[in-house]
């Protein structure tokens, strides 16, 4: 909690200066040619409308990060509402959008230096389309490697680089519409079809509002200030870009702007003189430098994010031991900009592949928005949440608006874009979808609320994967005690081995050669029958063979209905791709019923003598108390519970001392288990460092046994970051639990349920 | 007799690889004074502009610091307490959390590199020696493997 606090050191006025320092960006200087080439003086209504379907888009996502505070932003919030299908798509479409505005801008970049000031500097003028690509691409590779080494860009430098972009729109403005310009016709030239159309070329000005909801874990107040910063870094530009369209196409021919590089400032010559003029040239070189930055910058996190979900290798994603940047993911963006600029794709599609890709995404964000509210998972609790008067309204108009947008745009760049959605699919089967973390709510949107995981028979079943004859006896006992907990006539156990095949080799073929491995997985459930009968408990037995021990355990925790998974891991966090494993992360990140993870200490001491449970506040505490409870009864006379809670020092607001806190929460914790007062001891401690206190304590008892500390439906850690510790770093047996909660069922399934219902 | 200098020493780290040779360059100096450690690492904000790297990746990348840091001290008396800080100037949170943990003395490893790389990076070492009221102690890296 106070590490949340102190990392939150943006006001109103730093997020909003933050958007507008990327808003205000290439496109107000480069688009007004491009825009009156297309749609005439009527390119103001583009403009407006795009800043309409912008404010609607701000609104949506000023709810989803206010709810969940991630780096990644729009990714991030679609990944989790829509699951990992639409989270390829949205993560792949939003960097590759990113990179497609960085060279929009540095191509921009390129024109206002070049044919801009080669007309005050003698040997910049002249170089033709060559030299803006050069220029383009000299500026990306430099950017690139300010963001690689990390050189850093101070808060004061960003408000400099605003002040002086809002101070130069603003005496365009005003000495622009001083003199007097005249709008000869309003109607647009080709007809009104394409300032439908010119929306999808000017939305690229749009895009950079997204940095907020980026930015919304460093956001101070976030409720009232991310919202507020979020609409104002919208309306601000918005009725910027208007004005410069109405001076621009009121003092220049149609003609005139079409054919100029550098727009804005040549309209400064007619209003202000060659000084204004040159005034807009630096501008304009300062906005296209800083919205360029912005979008490299976002694009790495957009990847940091993919990777945390493990829809992206993490490799991309190490941070430099020295610079401290993920320095693989700038230079991936880096490398693909300079790609995209040298081959040449002209900067208008530049502009509105970026634009496509970003209408894709805030479609896709509205309706996260509904998902989020309908399936209503317990850690979406939004500090800000669209008002009842514009709810559903706001995200249903906003995805309309985004859907018509794309139908309006031209053929080639629907074709690039739909390019890169396609990628995003065949990314997600190919790649992502064993992998991913995290699964889709839509089910429970559309279901008719929250069901409880139940089997047909009302037959408590606990699934165990085993793979070692040394810890299968253990593992085994531990589940039969919760499965004797409950019913001990009718529940079972199911004791799961899987043989896993590498892809290239087919499944039938590798057997042949690996009869010992066969033999071996035969040795092991053989044993666990054994193993069962001694334990008086029904044991089932599946010998799996298949491609992936992660997905065939979640096979058959569905079709067993099982209602407990229960695991053994190593106590050894992976450090690369996986958070425990590559087989724990996924059953436990995605199993639909009470899951357990058992790393087991010295013998004599697996659950069984002194028990100690962590009562915390954690949703998933009481989970832990019910597993530690059905050992100690398994155990007979041979266990003693131990409630243990910490609690910093000094007196709370109520003044409450540490001890009282601490004393008032087990009670509390106790109602919430049902648990009887001769079966446990409580125990308080006092200590700055919390984790420091439990690790210490640790060492006194046989067993640890912790809730999650994260609920799943909205984080991917696995069990968060102090179970983990824990784990790692005890030597006894540590026994980690979450409950069901975070179960998304399929659409299949919830439409079933609606039906039947 | 003055106090030791290792009773509480204040660890500041910025890479896993920085926080093992520190660790061990340490370790030895904090057995025999039975002192306490507190590791920390400070993100850099930028305060009011876009940071180089998200904060949630950055934390990340400390508790894989404060892991090696644990692992390096697994076998002694010492469990380090471990801590994220936020601030714009490194140097600066690292000498404000020595004063609030009443730390008495801060300790790091020179991390070597041109002069070229510490203009990049900002030489925070130079800047701890300089501007600390605290006593700053820099351990040689330890050589050994």
């Amino acid at each position: 909690m106070t590490d949340q606090e102190l990392a939150r050191d943006l006001g109103f006025l730093e997020a909003y200066t933050i958007g507008l320092g990327t808003m205000i960006g290439a496109g107000i200087f480069v688009l007004p040619s491009i825009a009156a080439e297309q749609a005439g003086p009527a390119s103001m209504i583009s403009f407006f409308a795009g800043g309409l379907v912008s404010l609607l888009a701000a609104i949506s996502l000023s709810e989803l990060a206010t709810g969940m505070p991630k780096a990644g932003g729009s990714y991030y919030y679609v990944n989790r509402a829509l699951g990992p299908f639409f989270g390829s798509i949205v993560g792949w479409g939003m960097w590759a959008g990113l990179t497609f505005a960085s060279a929009f801008y540095m191509i921009g970049f390129g024109q206002y230096l070049l044919p801009g000031l080669g007309k005050y500097i003698g040997f910049l003028a002249g170089w033709g389309e060559i030299g803006i690509t050069v220029a383009a691409l000299v500026m990306a590779a430099l950017l690139t490697g300010v963001n690689y080494y990390g050189v850093k860009e101070t808060g004061a430098l960003q408000n400099v680089i605003v002040l002086t972009l809002v101070g130069l729109i603003v005496a365009f403005l005003g000495l622009g519409a001083a003199s007097g310009p005249t709008i000869g016709t309003f109607l647009p030239p080709e007809g009104w079809p394409a300032v439908a159309a010119t929306i999808g070329t000017v939305y690229v000005t749009f895009i950079g509002f997204e940095v907020i909801a980026t930015s919304a874990e460093e956001i101070k107040n976030p409720s009232r200030n991310l919202p507020l910063a979020m609409i104002a870094a919208v309306v601000t530009p918005t009725l910027m870009y208007v004005g410069v369209m109405f001076v621009s196409t009121g003092t220049l021919s149609i003609e005139a702007l079409a054919d100029s590089p550098i727009p804005v400032a040549d309209v400064a010559t007619e209003i202000m003189g060659p000084i204004g003029a040159l005034a807009m040239i630096v501008g304009a070189v300062l906005a296209t430098v800083s919205s360029a930055n912005a979008s490299i910058l976002s694009a790495a996190r957009v990847n940091f994010a993919m990777g945390r979900d493990k829809i992206l290798i993490n490799w991309l994603n190490e941070v430099h031991d020295r610079f401290r940047t993920p320095y693989r993911a700038i230079s991936a963006t880096g490398i693909i900009t300079l790609v995209l600029i040298a081959i040449g794709v002209g900067i208008g599609t530049l502009a509105e592949v970026a634009s496509f890709m970003y209408l894709v995404t805030y479609a896709l964000v509205h309706i996260a928005v509904i998902v989020l509210r309908r399936a209503d998972p317990d850690a979406y609790d939004p500090a800000f949440r669209i008002p009842s008067v514009l709810y559903p309204i706001v995200p249903i108009l906003g995805f309309v608006a985004c859907i018509a947008i794309l139908l309006q745009m031209s053929f080639i760049v629907q074709a690039i874009g739909g390019i890169i959605v396609i990628f995003g699919i065949l990314w997600y089967f190919v790649y992502a979808r064993d992998r991913a973390l995290s699964q889709s709510l839509v089910g429970e949107a559309i279901a008719p609320e929250p069901t409880t995981v139940a089997d047909g028979q009302g037959r408590y079943r606990v699934v165990v994967p085993v793979a070692n004859p040394e810890t299968e006896r253990d593992l085994l006992r531990m589940a039969a005690a919760s499965a004797h907990a409950h019913d001990s006539e009718t529940a079972e156990v199911v004791a799961v081995n899987i043989i896993e095949v590498p892809q290239q080799t087919s499944l039938e073929q590798d057997l042949t050669f690996e009869e010992t491995r066969v033999e071996r997985q035969q040795e092991l459930l053989d044993s666990a029958r054994d193993i069962a009968d001694d334990l008086d408990v029904g044991l089932r037995t599946h010998a799996i063979v298949g491609r992936n021990a992660g997905s065939a355990i979640l096979d058959v925790i569905e079709e067993e209905s099982a209602d407990h998974v229960l695991l053994g891991w190593k106590g050894k966090r992976s450090r690369r791709e996986h958070v425990l494993g590559s087989t724990i992360d996924p059953v436990i990140g995605r199993a639909p019923c009470d899951a357990t993870l058992v790393k087991l200490g010295p013998e004599g001491g697996r659950a069984t003598g002194e028990i100690m449970v962590l009562a915390g506040e954690g949703p998933h505490a009481p989970v832990a108390a019910r597993r530690a409870r059905e050992f100690a009864e398994a155990a007979d006379e041979e266990a003693r519970l131990t409630l243990f809670n910490v609690q910093e020092p000094g007196e709370d607001d109520d003044g409450l001392s540490p001890r009282e806190r601490g004393e008032a929460l087990i009670e509390e914790f106790v109602e919430r288990t049902g648990l009887e007062e001769t079966q446990y001891e409580s125990r308080i401690e006092v200590a700055e460092d919390i984790e420091g206190a439990i690790l210490d304590a640790a060492t006194g008892y046989d067993t640890i046994c912790v809730g999650a500390t994260r609920t799943g439906a909205v984080s991917q850690a696995v069990f968060g970051s102090l179970p983990e510790t824990i784990g790692e770093q005890t030597d006894q047996t540590v026994v980690m639990s979450r409950g069901p909660e975070e179960s998304a069922m399929s659409i299949r399934q919830a439409i079933v349920r609606r039906l039947e219902s | 007799m003055p106090e030791s200098l290792f009773r509480h020493a204040l660890v500041p780290v910025a890479s896993p690889e920085d926080a093992e040779s520190t660790m061990r360059a340490l370790r030895p100096y904090v057995e025999s004074a039975e002192g306490d450690v507190t590791v920390i690492n400070v993100i850099e904000k930028a305060g009011g502009a876009p940071d180089k790297a998200s904060v949630e990746q950055r934390e990340d990348y400390a508790h894989k610091m404060f892991s090696v840091a644990r692992d390096e001290m697994a076998d002694t008396d010492c469990t380090p307490t471990t801590e994220i800080r936020y601030g714009t100037d490194v140097a600066e949170t690292i000498i404000e959390t020595a004063h609030e943990i009443n730390a008495s003395a801060i300790v790091f490893t020179p991390r070597g590199g041109n002069r070229w790389i510490r203009l990049l990076t900002g030489d925070v070492g130079l800047s701890l020696v300089s501007e600390s009221d605290l006593p700053v102690i820099t351990l040689p890296e330890p050589n050994d493997d």
